[in-house]
């Protein structure tokens, strides 16, 4: 009597095992996997590049606030900085300028730009954003964080900089 | 290593204890913050970008960031964990099974010691001081800057707000009562740089902290804390805070008696994880709006 009911717990138990490596096996690897694995071979430097500018410097060429829209800087890296444009307490958009040192090929993209802003060339890019290229360096860009803020508020926006300013920093 | 950001993202529960707790203090803040959890998904609801290739490339630009030491990302996560892993074991152990279910809280009773004022007080102040120094790393603003983070505490929103909603509730009024700013304040003010050395969390984040003594440090909490305590009466008298308030809603989630407030404080310590749940939740945010801007 001891045996069946032995056999039957072994059978249930290599069932579970069997069940417990499939499940491991069948998990689909992610669509990320691989620049984890490249970016965490090395522990630092490899996101921002060592001669890229402050992103305190860039503060001065946001537009200004102005006519009850508000401008709050929200982050300040090297290589980068950000400011939310708002009205009446809500997100409207995101303003941005990076150095593109860190990331050439954000550089890159711009070497296909028909359109032009300010003398620049400019893209529009997804739904939401706009970017233009500074002295073959600097990417400014305004994201849309509201419906109501379209593409050609966002091209508004973005006459609003101090590119010359900006194009003199390098 | 520690864990990538897009496991910790997509490991974020869509429903256990923590996140019923933090729904429950949504008459706080109706509406401002949704549970968004998952990597891919966090991106699609930050961007509103529905390109994959576009998804493809934010995720990888985040992912360099966050890898990227130099950028203070994976401090400031290590931070938001470390002052919330106070004794978790024994409430998810005892939670398992319990999960979407109201949970009783007599039963843990006999298993919890509620925290003295002190301890109490020196908990919710180092949260607040990780806080700001999170804030900090994330947001690239200098490590001291109290005047910064004070002026940006007005823009919170969204899961930031929530867990400083957390912080003022489960951390302020249930433990310490209504007038737990001039409470923590006054036992702030009696406690010894001995003393503070003493408390576990303090000894792990220790470092983080500005000042290069213990005293040093326990004046830079001191002044933290008197810094956001106008920020945080205003929440509590703009939306009528009490315990009692608190309570009443948290029983969504948990039964508990009335007079056992200071046993529900020390259970909601072991039993969730609300700091390093939010802000995984900022992080994430935050690493993806500025990949999203840089690439």
């Amino acid at each position: 009597m001891i045996f069946p009911n032995a056999r039957r717990v072994l059978a249930a138990f290599l069932l579970s095992i069997l069940l417990f490596v499939t499940a491991c096996q069948t998990q689909a690897p992610s669509r990320f996997d691989e620049v984890q694995a490249i970016s965490s071979q090395q522990k630092s430097g490899q996101a921002v590049a060592k001669d890229a500018t402050q992103g305190g410097s860039f503060n001065q060429f946001f537009p200004k606030a102005s006519r009850g829209y508000e401008r709050v800087y929200t982050q300040e890296k090297k290589g980068f900085a950000e400011a939310k444009l708002k009205k009446d307490g809500k997100d409207l958009a995101l303003m941005a300028i990076s150095d593109t040192r860190s990331l050439p090929t954000a550089a890159a993209k711009f070497k296909n730009a028909t359109k032009q802003i300010a003398g620049y060339p400019a893209l529009e890019i997804g739904n939401t954003q706009t970017a233009v290229l500074v002295a073959d360096r600097y990417q400014v860009k305004v994201i849309s964080r509201d419906a109501s803020f379209t593409a050609s508020d966002r091209e508004a926006l973005l006459k609003e900089f101090d590119y010359q300013g900006l194009a003199k920093l390098q | 290593m520690s864990k990538p950001i897009q496991k910790l993202v997509d490991d974020l529960p869509t429903n256990n204890l923590t996140v019923s707790m933090l729904r429950s203090l949504d008459f706080v803040i109706p509406g401002q913050w949704q549970n968004v959890t998952g990597f891919e998904n966090t991106i699609r609801v930050v961007t509103g970008e529905t390109d994959e290739s576009l998804i493809q490339q934010i995720g990888e630009r985040a992912i360099y960031l966050y890898n990227d030491r130099s950028q203070g990302y994976q401090r400031a996560m290590w931070l938001y964990q470390t002052v919330d892993s106070t004794d978790v074991a024994l409430g998810t152990a005892a939670l398992a099974n319990k999960v979407g279910e109201r949970i009783p809280l007599l039963g843990f009773l006999n298993r919890l010691t509620p925290k003295a004022d002190k301890a109490q007080t020196i908990d919710l102040s180092l949260k607040l001081v990780a806080e700001l120094v999170a804030f900090c790393y994330i947001n690239g603003i200098p490590g001291d800057s109290i005047g910064d983070f004070v002026a940006s505490l007005a823009d919170y929103s969204g899961e930031s707000l929530m867990r400083m909603v957390a912080l003022v509730c489960v951390d302020g009024l249930i433990p310490l009562g209504p007038d737990f700013i001039l409470k923590a304040q006054s036992v702030l003010n009696d406690t010894s740089p001995k003393e503070i050395e003493k408390n576990a969390t303090f000894q792990r984040i220790s470092d983080a902290i500005p000042g290069v003594t213990s005293l040093n440090k326990l004046l830079f909490i001191g002044e933290s804390f008197d810094s956001v305590k106008g920020w945080m009466s205003g929440l509590v008298s703009s939306r009528n805070l009490t315990p009692q308030k608190v309570v009443s809603n948290l029983q969504q989630a948990i039964e508990v008696a009335d007079d056992k407030l200071d046993y529900l404080a020390a259970f909601l310590d072991v039993a969730t994880n609300y700091y390093e749940h939010t802000g995984t939740q900022t992080l994430a945010r935050r690493l993806i709006e500025r990949a999203v801007a840089e690439i």
